[in-house]
């Protein structure tokens, strides 16, 4: 009991034991888990960090000439690093920064964006095996 | 004419933070009957769990489930779907994920104990506790590299391995710690306003305990010797220093004896973690897709914490089963309360820890 009033009384006299955030930006660990970055011209395309991610936020677009566009999500992604677990070529296709991602404006219109984001990547799959079906239709169309 | 008066609690309370309700049936003061309401966060992870995730996926999932042993829920599902593969990890990585559950034992019963403090109207202690809290959460942060959802733990092994200056960094950290512990030892003894408040409030006897099933440190507060670490063999407990803390009392003051004893014991373990860690790769490769169905038992900080998980040969599981140690503890917190005074209520369910995130997950 004395000891913890001795205590209290010290304890006018001690540093303040917070941050003073957001003056003062937090100190962050050393190899803290932060954004996924991307190196287009390392990508393989395999598709396995796609696969990985628990909560789907790396998406490939498809494009109707053939090309492939990685997509990420940093507001859904949990920087769990799984995708840089999977992929054939870490560190020089997909990494993991120290960055922290920037908190989202009502322009990134992250809530029901989501949805929209998941739909548009999965479509343009869609379209994209249907359009590859249809020519391969009209080549068969063609050669009998 | 009826002689008691129905008085609510929560689910949305100033001193309880938890979103669960309990009805008491009082009489004057003394509460006779008790009812509890639990499920105002219902998430679905469990059906998330078996349409939405692959397997590897699901222990990030679950993961989720709670904020404070996020470990413990990860590192049951991990060994469930390891057991599922017929995988038995190395001795380092079993080592490495015990050193992370024990560490995550300190900070949740760090938080427990403050939020007691806190509800002795004790607001200073409150404040001390979750900044010397800082000291473990400041390690976990250092391996894990996050500071809540650690995601450490893989299928396979752990993400992350333990560097000089982590290991540098805990010891540093846990000494100046196990000084506060034993300040803080001290104080729940001899503090006028803790130890007073505290004595004989809320008494689970040893007979009730073992009636209700009672299981974590509100169990081993009664005297009932229930610990999931010794009970299984999963990890190498006995040999790195576990010792069961065992109290009489069953009330309040006896749960926060038990916490602060653990705590020193978790610390003096994760010592011998660090000293005796065995070489060895930190991650294996499990193959194949998980078939047939196994039960995980896993002593959480709060008590026994539980995993059934099913598989039948593809990459999405049948059935995830979670329950977690505040839902298997209600019925012995229920029988506390009876015969305890209204004003008291707060305070008693405070010093159960209840989790609600968990049990409604
Ligand atoms: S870190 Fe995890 S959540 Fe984020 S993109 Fe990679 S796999 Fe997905
Ligand atoms: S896993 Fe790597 S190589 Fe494969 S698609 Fe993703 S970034 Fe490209």
């Amino acid at each position: 009991m004395l000891k913890a009033m001795i205590n209290a009384f010290l304890n006018l006299f001690r540093p303040v034991r917070t941050h003073n955030y957001p003056a003062e930006p937090m100190p962050l660990p050393p190899a803290y888990r932060g954004l996924i970055e991307y190196n287009e011209e390392a990508c393989i395309f395999c598709d396995k960090c796609e696969k990985a991610c628990p909560p789907k936020s790396i998406r490939f677009f498809q494009h109707e000439d053939g090309r492939k566009e990685y997509r990420y999500n940093a507001w859904l992604c949990i920087y769990c690093g799984e995708c840089v677990r999977a992929c054939p070529k870490p560190e020089e296709a997909l990494w993991q920064s120290e960055a922290k991602a920037r908190p989202a404006l009502k322009a990134d219109n992250v809530n029901g964006g989501w949805f929209d984001w998941e739909a548009e990547c999965a479509q343009s799959r869609d379209d994209y095996a249907a359009a590859k079906k249809a020519a391969k239709a009209a080549k068969k169309n063609e050669g009998a | 004419m009826k002689k008691t008066v129905q008085i609510p609690l929560g689910s949305q309370h100033i001193s309880l933070l938890e979103p669960i309700r309990f009805k008491f049936e009082c009489e004057n003061e003394t509460i006779v009957g008790v009812d509890a309401d639990v499920g105002f966060v219902h998430r679905g992870v469990e059906q998330a769990c078996t349409t939405k995730f692959d397997f590897k996926q699901v222990g990030f999932v679950v993961a989720r489930v709670c904020g404070l042993c996020a470990i413990t829920h990860s590192l049951s599902y991990t060994l469930a779907a390891e057991k599922l593969l017929d995988f038995t990890p190395n001795d380092r990585i079993r080592y490495l994920r015990m050193l992370m559950v024990e560490l995550d034992r300190i900070h949740s019963h760090m938080l427990c104990l403050a939020h007691t403090a806190e509800n002795a109207g004790f607001e200073a202690l409150f404040m001390q506790i979750m900044g010397d809290r800082e000291l473990v959460m400041d390690i976990q942060e250092a391996i894990s590299g996050n500071r809540i959802q650690f995601d450490f733990i893989a299928i396979g092994g752990v993400t992350r391995d333990l560097t000089p200056e982590m290991v540098t960094l805990l010891h540093k950290n846990l000494d100046e710690l196990s000084g506060k512990i034993a300040d803080l030892i001290e104080l729940f003894e001899s503090n006028w306003s803790l130890s007073l408040k505290y004595r004989g409030i809320g008494a689970l006897s040893l007979e009730e305990a073992q009636i209700y099933n009672a299981l974590g440190p509100l169990a081993r507060a009664a005297g009932l010797a229930t610990d999931v670490r010794v009970e299984t063999d999963d990890f190498p407990y006995e040999a790195l220093g576990y010792e069961m803390m065992l109290e009489t009392g069953g009330d309040i003051h006896a749960r926060n004896r038990v916490r602060l004893r653990e705590i020193m014991n978790s610390i003096a373990m994760c010592r011998n973690i660090v000293g005796n860690l065995p070489a060895g790769e930190i991650m294996e490769k499990a193959k194949g897709k998980p078939k047939g169905e196994v039960i995980v038992r896993l002593e959480a900080p709060r008590g026994e914490l539980f995993y059934l998980v099913r598989g039948g040969g593809q990459n999405m599981l049948e059935r995830v089963r979670i329950k977690t140690p505040t839902f298997s503890g209600i019925p012995a917190m229920m029988e506390v309360f009876k015969g305890s005074r209204y004003a008291d209520a707060p305070a008693i369910l405070a010093s159960f820890d209840p989790c609600m995130s968990c049990t409604a997950k």
